[in-house]
């Protein structure tokens, strides 16, 4: 597992994600066509019901998916016997750090079934993006994150976001930033521990 | 926390409540909450907690990033001469700071700590 690339996307997964529901939605929607042409119950069940359950799982799916692989994830990890006690959940991505050992454990929304470890040493930059636009009482920021680098992927993880831009001395915005700079930190440490290994 | 008392705690520590007059500066230190990390602050009243947790430091950039630091500030009554300590924890993001409320100790409780 460890010298495998990582790979945040697993194609399978997310083309399954989108066009399964669809052909769910579209099969029903043509057995309401075929079957129920006079209407009636059958047709509304048929021309509602799956596009309708289609619809859920594009919006709840995905979400109830990862909450689910977060949760199998510390399992994972403790029988590979990784310190998971670093970790850092966010939207799109869970980070778990093990210093001692030198190593990081991934998950990603679009990869949920796989939980990826990878030797710290393969950490190339780190750093922390607090998103900062706009000039005078404009300036703010939407989004906070920290970055980082193995094999020349970049992952991002974000340690705020919203829809809105906060200035850069809001709170939540402060406490993204810490976030970001503390992990930073982390992965830096685990870079230097795992150079050393 | 409600909008009187985080105002209250903010513009009235150094406020002597007995002789309605303002306290003056008498002195303050620097200190790192180690176990107190971003995004896990607790809010704490207890004075046994700050003795056990409280670690001095000589300046802002020495606390690392993410973790909790504490200004406590000694503030004496220039009528009754009564001196009260405020604790300030906050979290130290490069020039800014994110304050969590102060907390007022004034029966000398941290005092043969705090400024041994």
């Amino acid at each position: 597992m460890d010298q495998k690339t990582v790979k945040k996307i697993n194609i399978t997964y997310l083309l399954c994600y989108i066009f399964v529901p669809l052909a769910v939605a579209a099969l029903s929607v043509l057995i309401g066509y075929l079957c129920f042409k006079d209407g009636g119950a059958g047709a509304v069940i048929c021309f509602m019901g799956g596009p309708g359950v289609a619809i859920l799982w594009w919006v709840f799916g995905g979400s109830l998916i990862y909450r689910i692989a977060k949760k199998n994830m510390l399992k994972q990890l403790g029988e590979m016997g990784i310190d998971c006690r670093q970790i850092f959940y966010s939207d799109g991505c869970v980070v778990s750090m093990d210093i001692a050992q030198g190593k990081i454990g991934l998950l990603f929304f679009w990869n949920p079934f796989q939980v990826q470890v990878v030797p710290a040493g393969r950490v190339t930059e780190a750093r922390t993006d607090d998103g900062a636009g706009g000039a005078g009482f404009l300036r703010g920021t939407s989004r906070v994150s920290f970055l980082f680098k193995i094999d020349g992927i970049t992952i991002r993880v974000n340690t705020f976001i919203s829809n809105q831009r906060w200035k850069m001395n809001d709170e939540k915005v402060l406490e993204g930033i810490s976030k970001a700079d503390l992990w930073v930190q982390v992965l830096d440490a685990a870079r230097q521990q795992g150079a050393g290994a | 926390m409600g909008l009187v008392d985080k105002w209250l705690r903010k513009y009235q520590d150094d406020w002597c409540r007995e002789c309605k007059c303002a306290m003056e500066k008498l002195r303050k230190e620097l200190f790192a909450l180690p176990n107190m990390t971003v995004g896990h602050y607790v809010e704490h009243k207890d004075a046994a907690y700050y003795r056990k947790n409280l670690r001095v430091v000589g300046k802002k950039a020495d606390i690392p990033p993410g973790m909790y630091a504490c200004g406590a500030i000694q503030y004496r009554c220039p009528e009754c001469a009564k001196r009260v300590t405020v604790l300030d924890p906050f979290l130290p993001v490069r020039d800014e700071e994110k304050h969590e409320g102060s907390v007022v100790f004034r029966d000398g409780e941290l005092d043969d700590f705090l400024w041994q």
